[in-house]
C-alpha cells in the first residue's frame, strides 16, 4: 500500500518479501544464536536494506515506464525470490521462535478466549506501526514529500522533491513493514514457502479498504479476516480461501474505489 | 547460502540426464520434488537415495559396477514429471525410474514409463493403487510408508485400546482427496467401536491460521484428535489446539520430519504413528545413515530414512540382475524380492508378482518422554497384513 500510495505501482512480490525477511531471521538466528534480540533487529534492518537495494537495482529502471510494466516486474521479482529462497533454505518448515530460545505461551484473555504471546505482540505491533505511519505521513517532512509525490510526481519534482529518494524510501518502508509481518507470522506459526499466500490475501484487504488509505487498510483487513473466519465456522472451511476475493468482488461491484479510497485513485488503477 | 547454490549448480551440470551414462554402470533416473512444495519430504528422500549410492559406489558398487543416478527436479508439477519421464525412457542405458514427488506427478510418469517398459519405484509419496494386491502392475513398485486407510485403521484401533469407555474423536485432514478420504474412512471405521466422531475439519492447502479449526474441535469437546495429512496441517492444528488450552491427546501420521518435531514440541500428548523406526532407537543402521549424511545434505539426517529404504531395495534388486542389465531384467528381479531393512522398519519388504507394496505393514507409536527428555517408543511394532 505504501508503494502504491507513492508510485501507483502494485507490488505483487509483497508476500515473497515478507517471507524473505523471515528467512533472513532464520539465518541470523543460526549465526547469532546467543543474541536473539540482535538476530531480530538484524533481520528487520536487513529487510529495510532489501527494499532500498531492490529500488536502486531494479525498480528505479522502471521510472517513466508504464505502471503495468513495473507491476509485471514485481511479479517476476516474486518468482525469482521464491526460487532463491527454496534453493537457499529448502522447502522445510522452520520454527524461529524455538531457534531463538523463546516460548510462545498462550495467554488467557477472559471469557474463554486465549491468544498466543506472539499473536498479541502482532496486534500491538500493528497498532504501533499504524500510529507511526500516520504520524510519519502527517507530521514529518519526508512523509509530506511522499504524499506530494503520490499526488503529482511532476509537480513535486518541479518543487525540488527528489523523486528517486522518495520512491526508494517507500520501498524501504514497505519491505520493512512487510518484513516485520513476515517475521511475526513465522514466530507465531513457523515458516515455510506457503507464507507468500498471506501476502496475496493482503490485496483484497487493501482494495476493500481503499488503495492508498491507511484507515482503509485497517478496516479492510478486519472485514476480510472476519469473513474468512465466519466462513470456516458457518459455511465450509473449503470456501475460506476464496472468501477474501468474494468480498473483494462484491466491493468492486458496489464501490470500486473501496471504503476509504477515492474515485480518482481507482481510475488510475 | 552461496555454498548451497553452488552445490545445486554443480548438481545440475553433473547429474543432468543429457550427460552420457557410463556403459559399465547401472543407470537410474530419479524424478523428484527437490525445490517444490513437497521438497522437505521428497527432496530429503531423493537426498537419501543419492547419498546411499554415493556411499555404495565408493565401496565398489553392485557386482563390481557403479550405480549412476540421474536426478531431475519436477517440483511436484505433472508437466515437469512428464518431461523427466520422457527424457529417462528415451535414454536406452537407463533401467529404472525412481519417483520422489507428490502423487499428482504419477499419471504422466507412469504413462511414459509404460510406453517403453521401464519399471518405476515410488519412494516418497503415497503409493499408487496399482502396486497393491491382488493385481499389482508388473512395472510399478512402492517402498514409501503411506497407506491412508490402513494407517487410520491402526490409529483408531490404538486410540480404542488406550481409552476406556466412550470417547469423542475429532478428525483433521488437508483438503486434498487422499487426506480427506483417509479421514472419511477413519469416521466409518470408528463406527460401532464406542467412539463418537464429533467433527472432521478439512483445511485447504495454503491455510496459515489453524485457530478456527482448533476452536471447532475444542468446542465440540474432542478427547482425541486424529490427523492423516501433510505434516503442516497435523502439527499446526495441534499447536493451535494447545494454544487454546485443549488438554486432549493428538495422534498423527509420522512423516520424515516427525522425529525432529517431537523434539521441538516436547508434548507427551502429541503422538505419531509411523512405519519407519526413528533414530531415537539408535540402531546400527541409524548410525550408518547419520555418518553417511554428514555434510552431504541440507536436511537433518533423520529425514533420510524413506530414501535409504528405497535405495536398499533397489540395491537388492540390482544384485539379482545379471550383467548387462535391462529394464525387463530389473522388473523381473523386483517382481520377486525380499529385502531385510536392518531395523529401519518393523519387518522386511516382500514383493511378489501380485503384491508390489509389501506383505506386512508394521506400525509403531512414538511420543515425547518428559522424564527422560527424549523421543520414546510409546507402542511397539504392530503387524497389519496387506491382503
Amino acid at each position: 500500500m505504501l508503494i502504491y500510495r507513492v508510485s501507483r505501482v502494485l507490488n505483487l512480490a509483497h508476500g515473497e518479501l515478507m517471507m524473505l525477511a523471515a528467512y533472513i531471521l532464520i539465518s541470523l538466528t543460526t549465526l547469532l544464536g546467543s543474541h536473539p534480540v540482535g538476530a531480530l533487529a538484524g533481520a528487520v534492518a536487513l529487510s529495510l536494506l532489501v527494499g532500498l537495494v531492490l529500488y536502486v537495482v531494479l525498480m528505479r529502471r522502471m521510472t517513466g515506464e508504464l505502471v503495468i510494466a513495473a507491476v509485471l516486474v514485481t511479479i517476476a521479482l516474486g518468482i525469482l525470490l521464491r526460487g532463491v529462497m527454496v534453493l537457499g533454505w529448502t522447502g522445510r518448515t522452520y520454527h524461529p521462535m524455538q531457534q531463538l530460545g523463546w516460548e510462545n505461551k498462550a495467554i488467557a484473555l477472559g471469557g474463554g478466549m486465549t491468544a498466543s504471546t506472539v499473536a498479541l505482540a502482532t496486534v500491538g505491533m500493528a497498532v504501533l506501526l499504524y500510529c507511526g505511519l500516520f504520524a510519519f505521513f502527517q507530521f514529518t517532512q519526508w512523509g509530506v514529500r511522499m504524499r506530494a509525490v503520490g499526488e503529482n510526481p511532476l509537480l513535486a519534482s518541479q518543487r525540488g522533491i527528489a523523486l528517486h529518494a522518495t520512491y526508494a524510501l517507500a520501498w524501504a518502508l514497505a519491505t520493512l513493514t512487510g518484513g516485520l509481518a513476515g517475521i511475526l507470522i513465522a514466530l507465531d506459526s513457523g515458516l515455510d514457502t506457503t507464507m507468500a499466500v498471506v501476502g496475496l490475501k493482503a490485496f483484497p484487504a487493501a482494495l476493500v479498504g481503499g488503495l492508498g488509505s491507511l484507515r482503509g487498510a485497517v478496516v479492510g483487513s478486519m472485514i476480510v479476516a472476519a469473513a474468512e473466519v465466519l466462513a470456516i465456522h458457518y459455511i465450509d472451511p473449503l470456501v475460506s480461501d476464496v472468501v477474501p476475493f468474494v468480498v473483494l468482488i462484491v466491493m468492486l461491484l458496489i464501490r470500486p474505489w473501496g471504503l476509504f479510497g477515492t474515485e480518482e485513485e481507482i481510475e488510475r488503477v | 547460502m552461496r555454498k548451497m547454490i553452488a552445490g545445486y549448480l554443480i548438481a545440475c551440470t553433473t547429474l543432468v540426464p543429457g550427460a552420457a551414462a557410463a556403459a559399465d554402470a547401472y543407470v537410474l533416473g530419479l524424478t523428484g520434488d527437490m525445490t517444490g512444495r513437497d521438497s522437505a519430504n521428497s527432496g530429503a528422500a531423493a537426498d537419501g537415495i543419492r547419498i546411499y549410492f554415493e556411499r555404495l559406489n565408493a565401496k565398489g558398487g553392485i557386482n563390481g559396477r557403479k550405480v549412476e543416478v540421474l536426478m531431475r527436479d519436477n517440483q511436484s508439477e505433472p508437466s515437469r514429471a512428464a518431461t523427466d519421464a520422457q527424457v529417462f525412457v528415451n535414454n536406452d542405458d537407463l533401467q529404472l525410474i525412481i519417483s520422489a514427488s507428490l502423487s499428482s506427478t504419477y499419471a504422466p510418469t507412469i504413462a511414459e514409463a509404460k510406453r517403453k517398459g521401464v519399471p518405476i519405484l515410488f519412494s516418497a509419496g503415497v503409493c499408487p493403487t496399482d502396486v497393491f494386491p491382488p493385481k499389482a502392475d508388473p512395472l510399478l513398485f512402492c517402498t514409501s510408508g503411506y497407506a491412508a486407510e490402513k494407517d487410520v485403521e491402526f490409529a483408531v484401533d490404538y486410540m480404542r485400546k488406550m481409552t476406556s469407555g466412550q470417547f469423542k474423536l475429532g478428525l483433521v485432514s488437508m483438503a486434498i482427496p487422499i487426506s480427506r478420504g483417509g479421514m472419511e474412512h477413519a469416521a466409518k471405521y470408528s463406527a460401532g467401536k464406542n467412539i463418537q466422531v464429533i467433527g472432521h475439519e478439512s483445511a485447504p492447502p495454503p491455510t496459515v491460521n489453524y485457530a478456527p479449526y482448533a476452536t471447532k474441535l475444542k468446542d465440540a469437546g474432542a478427547d482425541w484428535v486424529l490427523s492423516w495429512a501433510p505434516w503442516v496441517t497435523q502439527v499446526k492444528t495441534f499447536e493451535a489446539l494447545r494454544q487454546q488450552g485443549w488438554s486432549g491427546r493428538f495422534i498423527s501420521y509420522g512423516h520424515n520430519v516427525a522425529e525432529e518435531e517431537l523434539k521441538r514440541i516436547k508434548d507427551p500428548g502429541f503422538l505419531v504413528f509411523t512405519t519407519n523406526a526413528m533414530f531415537s532407537d539408535n540402531q546400527p543402521i541409524h548410525g550408518e545413515i547419520q555418518a553417511a549424511a554428514a555434510g552431504k545434505t541440507k536436511y537433518p539426517y533423520t529425514y533420510l530414512n524413506e530414501g535409504w529404504i528405497a535405495a536398499t531395495v533397489i540395491e537388492a534388486a540390482l544384485k539379482k540382475v545379471a550383467w548387462p542389465p535391462s529394464r525387463a531384467k530389473v522388473a523381473e528381479a523386483m517382481n520377486a524380492l525380499t529385502v531385510d531393512l536392518s531395523g529401519l522398519r518393523g519387518g522386511a519388504i516382500v514383493w511378489s508378482g501380485q503384491n508390489h507394496y509389501r506383505q506386512d505393514l508394521y506400525y509403531r507409536v512414538y511420543g515425547w518422554d518428559g522424564a527422560t527428555n527424549r523421543v520414546k517408543t510409546v507402542a511397539d511394532w504392530v503387524n497389519k497384513p496387506v491382503n
